[in-house]
């Protein structure tokens, strides 16, 4: 079994490699000390099993499996997490609580490596334990084993093309694996409007509305792009002026 | 007490008028009218007092029956009334039967009736003002209750501020620890040692009694020889005291959860780690504390998330105890900037001598 071991601090990767020397059949591909590093290596050496520490610098633990996908397993580690826990329980996903044994350890590396290649619902997840805070105030992208992070006040806007997302922002744009609906529900959405089936608008962005026939609308944006607004989007966009 | 007393003069009040009212309506002698009046005004005081008292009691307004209320003083009233006219009528025969010129009156349908509706019209007054009182009692209750309730809460978040050690980490050094027992024992007896000595010197802390710079230094030092081992050669410490500072006293525990803050959300957040720097300067009349450190150019100080928000409690938390400990005579100011996060505390000089203790 390959795995990959994830963890700001060099002394909690070093008990996960000690602890795994009793496992012969484990072969540790490399280790990672940040969320970038890992969801690079994650997609290009596709490991089984990546034991991926959650609070980590610019990217979480949750973050990195969103990004990294679900066809690698994965066992979380923290050392202190209320909502986490909890969504743990809910979606059986393997975790461990910092410090822990070698028993303990062992447990949840039988438990992986038993429902290996069974795909993880990571967003579900995400859901679950991002479920208190506030809306998403980032965006983040996955370019090969690039990571963008997008803050979501310099998104101008979203389009959707079939099940992705084109996500534009200082004349840039990035292609996202993710519903349309779905990042609009994620948003904040007293600053992203929905002003078309394929257009989720930056409403801070929004220049002028032009009148194009009788039934028909466009959005101006302040860099003079223009976006087709719906019937139903003028209407909500008439309710907010 | 004061209550009745201010009932009673109202009705004597009442019973006067009431003369007055006899008096120009039936003709009769001054003396005539204030004897008829005056006793008949107080034995309806009393009737009218109980019983709308009880009727207060026993149907205290709520939002959902308050028409069947009305209905019900409607005609508590008016029985009231009727029986308060009737008893007068009978009153005035019983004061003819004493056959004296200053007693009965000329009892005129018209005059029944107005006392009948006067009697009404009165029990409504005063029932109106026992629900008043009744409300202003509440609500006076209510918010003596509020406030004793707001006090605990904030004495019990005052301990809690004081004892709370963030779970994160206590339980990351024991997994520091964990890893040191194979690795390098003696590191890890040696971080043992430190985190019994910071929770050792944390819980001795007591609220009311301040401590010398020194010691609070002392509680710091751990706590970053603690982290120091966690994080490595991510933390980088950079510290500038001034030793003249050191005996000046100041509330435990105030620059710990700064010095917390700044690695949990500044230095842990960076890639590579960063530079946390301590300045502590004496001037004539102030301690000048500055506590800055790095932080991820990327985290915006108003992203809504946890994390930051969190940090702003602590913030506050610190900001309240200053304020509490000292009133305007303390500040803490917070700066951020692109890269870095400053916060500066002013204290005012307090040396510990004995005359003080």
């Amino acid at each position: 079994m390959r795995v990959l071991i994830v963890d700001d601090e060099e002394l909690a990767r070093s008990v996960v490699r000690e602890y795994l020397r009793a496992h012969a059949d484990v072969e540790i591909l490399a280790e990672c000390a940040n969320g970038y590093q890992a969801v690079k290596a994650i997609t290009e050496m596709e490991p089984d099993l990546v034991f991926l520490d959650i609070q980590m610098p610019k990217l979480t633990g949750f973050e990195v499996a969103e990004l990294a996908g679900a066809k690698t397993r994965y066992i979380f580690c923290t050392a202190f997490d209320e909502y986490a826990l909890k969504a743990f329980e809910i979606h059986a996903i393997d975790y461990l609580l910092k410090p822990f044994s070698a028993q303990r350890f062992a447990q949840a590396l039988q438990h992986a490596r038993s429902s290996l290649g069974q795909a993880q619902d990571i967003p579900a997840l995400l859901q679950q334990t991002m479920k208190s805070d506030a809306p998403l105030a980032r965006v983040l992208i996955r370019d090969g084993s690039k990571v963008h992070i997008i803050a979501s006040e310099k998104i101008d806007f979203i389009e959707a093309q079939d099940d992705y997302v084109q996500v534009h922002s200082e004349g840039k744009s990035y292609l996202k694996n993710q519903r349309l609906s779905e990042l609009e529900n994620q948003l904040d959405g007293s600053q992203f409007l929905r002003i078309h089936r394929s257009y989720l608008l930056n409403l801070e962005r929004l220049a002028r509305i032009e009148t194009a026939s009788k039934d028909s609308h466009h959005a101006i944006l302040q860099n003079g792009q223009r976006l087709p607004v719906s019937r139903s989007g003028y209407q909500k966009l008439k309710s907010m002026a | 007490m004061r209550h009745q007393f201010l009932y009673l003069a109202a009705w004597l009040l009442l019973s006067a008028l009431l003369s007055v009212l006899v008096n120009s309506a039936s003709n009769a002698a001054w003396l005539n009218s204030i004897v008829f009046a005056v006793p008949m005004s107080l034995v309806y005081a009393f009737a009218v007092g109980f019983s709308s008292y009880y009727l207060c009691r026993a149907y205290p307004i709520s939002h959902q029956r308050n028409r069947s209320l009305l209905m019900l003083l409607g005609s508590a009233a008016i029985i009231s009334g009727v029986s308060w006219a009737v008893l007068c009528t009978a009153y005035n025969v019983a004061l003819h039967g004493v056959e004296q010129s200053w007693a009965g009156i000329d009892l005129a349908p018209n005059l029944r009736m107005t006392i009948a509706v006067l009697g009404g019209i009165l029990y409504v007054l005063a029932a109106t003002a026992h629900y008043l009182l009744a409300e202003f009692t509440r609500a006076g209750l209510a918010e003596r209750q509020q406030l004793e309730a707001k006090l605990m809460a904030q004495e019990a978040q005052l301990r809690m501020l004081r004892t709370q050690i963030d779970p994160h980490f206590l339980f990351n050094s024991l997994n520091s620890i964990s890893a040191l027992t194979t690795v390098n024992p003696s590191s890890a007896r040696e971080m043992t040692l430190l985190l019994a000595d910071f929770f050792r010197s944390s819980l001795k802390v007591d609220e009311q009694r301040k401590i010398s710079l020194a010691e609070e230094m002392a509680l710091i030092q751990q706590f970053l020889a603690i982290e120091k081992i966690r994080f490595g050669t991510r933390l980088h410490i950079e510290q500038e005291i001034d030793e003249a500072a050191l005996p000046h006293l100041l509330p435990p525990m105030i620059l710990q959860p700064l010095v917390e803050n700044a690695i949990k959300h500044g230095i842990a957040h960076l890639l590579e780690g960063g530079v946390l720097r301590m300045r502590i300067l004496r001037s004539a009349s102030q301690l000048h504390i500055v506590i800055e450190n790095d932080v991820d150019a990327d985290s915006l100080p108003n992203m809504a998330n946890s994390k930051a928000a969190k940090s702003g409690i602590g913030l506050e938390n610190v900001r309240q105890r200053l304020h509490t400990t000292y009133g305007h005579t303390a500040a803490l100011h917070c700066q951020r900037h692109a890269t870095s996060f400053r916060a500066e505390l002013y204290l005012p000089l307090q040396s510990n001598t004995p005359e003080m203790e």
